[in-house]
């Protein structure tokens, strides 16, 4: 009996020495972090000094028309972003998940290139090859009759570019995520509907896509909780501009923390973020825990 | 296997389908093409209209002048040495733990755990005003541990590895300890060993998920020796020298080393990522 019990809590400390290391790291920085961030939201800072000012920071936000307009943006981007992708990776997955091994390599390498190299570097190339006065895409839509275009500068289209801008960049993940969850759809499955005269757009929307389902969930989730802090391309390609009509959460946020040295406002915009993301991942954690 | 059966009869709504697959698949990349090509023309040659599908005199130069005028090799440096040992001490700090939440049958385990997956979905850009002022007064602005320390926290490590760990029988442990070894080196010598895919998976994502990373770094890297090569090569946006290929030449170096790990380790890719996602 008494060795029973000492093994047991032998066992406890082992356990916990070694979940120790990664225990500190995640307290000091995150745990912490989320805590302070919450206290911050309630203070005017100014470098040392802090002031409580109970809700006021979250008062300015709501007065704040610019902060509509990220909140604004980013919901839009959030919608159209992961509607693209979950939509084209399944169109791309689902046709070529049974073809053979070196042309799925390929299509899957085409498209996840362009997240291998970067937001940074895309953002870069896109900014030229839209730039109005020497990018491609201006010098085709003057040469094909459309006149001049500035397709950043404009407040009509300056969304979409970005919303194609990042679908294009980063669908590639999806899709790998797509082919590698279709490749392992139990093969008497599609036999069955075969024998039963099924044809392919069938077989996609019987079998495929319900057998994948928690990959969608799983792809939807990354891709909001991803989208919903975008900032690269917003940076590197407008700005934010023109006049504030592409500003997001995360640009609004570093720019009252970094620029205007608002840093009781940006914890607010955090908080806020935080609490969006918590509600949004919670099916997936349900899911995840199950999974074990 | 499936693909025989449609080798035989493909339908029209399916070779319609993968023309278009491949026709975006190449259109996606022109982009890429467009960058490199730009960064071998000269400064009049780049914003000639209309342009040279390829360059009519292949130069160099701007590589010479990113080499000569920016700090190009330390930001690279930077950003192995950020990732590198991010991705070093991820793996560390997570087998141990993943380890004995698979393993050992500790008080707590469980509501531990779930604490910690929990936090996976968090991104750390959120708390960025909070983190940099926790980074500031341990003194670590312009240094590497202020941009390390926060890439370790997530506990994306422990649950990629914990699956991987779950996989390996408990007789294993229990013959060990009977032969009479502790607990480290059960860890060490057998645990370890066996989940080496798992380790190399993280390893390949985690690296590049830090080396592609942005914002974090900007705000702690101030001075130009400190920048990470991807926040370094975004400053040649803004830039005074006006030649579009010299920025290309910059983006350009910065997309090649992620590029050449891709084409390397292309599968290790395909099998961490699905090992993250959720099991069928």
């Amino acid at each position: 009996m008494r060795m029973l019990r000492n093994n047991t809590v032998k066992e406890n400390i082992t356990g916990y020495l070694f979940i120790l290391p990664q225990m500190i790291v995640f307290l000091a920085f995150l745990v912490y972090p989320i805590l302070e961030g919450m206290r911050l939201s309630l203070y005017r800072i100014n470098y040392q000094n802090e002031k409580f000012v109970g809700l006021d920071n979250y008062m300015t936000l709501f007065h704040d028309p610019v902060f509509f307009k990220a909140l604004f943006n980013t919901v839009i981007f959030v919608i159209f972003i992961v509607i693209l992708t979950v939509g084209f990776a399944l169109f791309v997955a689902s046709a070529v998940f049974d073809k053979n091994a070196k042309y799925v390599s390929f299509i899957r390498g085409s498209y996840y290139i362009p997240v291998m190299v970067s937001m940074v570097v895309m953002s870069m190339v896109w900014s030229f090859l839209l730039n109005p006065a020497n990018g491609l895409i201006s010098f085709l839509a003057r040469d094909s009759g459309l006149g001049n275009i500035n397709l950043l500068g404009n407040t009509k289209t300056v969304l979409p570019i970005i919303i194609f801008v990042t679908f294009a960049t980063n669908v590639g993940q999806a899709i790998i995520l797509y082919i590698a969850a279709m490749i392992g759809v139990p093969k008497d499955l599609f036999e069955a509907a075969e024998i039963d005269g099924a044809n392919r757009w069938q077989v996609i929307r019987k079998i495929l896509i319900p057998s994948v389902q928690p990959s969608t969930v799983y792809i939807t989730i990354i891709n909001i909780i991803a989208v919903l802090k975008i900032f690269v391309v917003i940076q590197l390609l407008t700005g934010g501009g023109p006049n504030n009509s592409s500003v997001t959460l995360m640009y609004y946020l570093y720019n009252n923390a970094f620029k205007y040295n608002q840093l009781g406002t940006a914890s607010a915009v955090g908080v806020i973020m935080f609490i969006i993301t918590l509600l949004l991942s919670v099916p997936q954690l349900r899911t995840m825990l199950k999974a074990k | 296997m499936a693909n025989m059966k449609n080798k035989k009869r493909m339908e029209t709504f399916d070779i319609a389908s993968n023309a278009i697959i491949v026709l975006f698949a190449v259109l996606n990349l022109f982009p890429l093409y467009w960058l490199f090509t730009s960064s071998l023309k000269n400064s009049s040659d780049v914003v000639k209209m209309p342009p040279d599908w390829w360059p009519s005199t292949v130069t160099f130069s701007n590589y010479v002048d990113i080499f000569r005028d920016q700090p190009a090799l330390r930001w690279a440096f930077n950003s192995l040495y950020v990732s590198g040992i991010s991705t070093i001490l991820v793996i560390i700090l997570g087998a141990m733990a993943a380890y004995a939440f698979s393993k050992i049958h500790f008080k707590g385990r469980n509501i531990i755990y779930i604490i910690f997956v929990s936090s996976l979905m968090i991104p750390k850009e959120i708390m960025i005003v909070p983190l940099f002022r926790i980074i500031q007064d341990f003194g670590m602005v312009n240094s590497y541990s202020g941009m390390i320390w926060p890439n370790v926290a997530a506990a994306f490590g422990v649950f990629l590895l914990k699956g991987f760990f779950d996989t390996t029988p408990d007789a294993l442990r229990e013959a060990a300890r009977i032969d009479g070894a502790g607990e480290w080196k059960i860890f060490t010598r057998i645990m370890l060993p066996i989940v080496k895919p798992g380790i190399g998976a993280l390893f390949i994502l985690n690296f590049v998920q830090v080396w592609n990373d942005y914002l974090w770094q900007l705000v702690v890297g101030q001075e130009k020796n400190m920048k990470t090569l991807m926040v370094g090569t975004a400053t040649l946006m803004q830039d005074l020298n006006p030649n579009f290929a010299y920025k290309m030449a910059g983006a350009t170096v910065a997309a090649i080393p992620m590029l050449v790990i891709f084409l390397l380790f292309q599968r290790y890719f395909t099998s961490g990522m699905t090992a993250g996602a959720v099991k069928e």
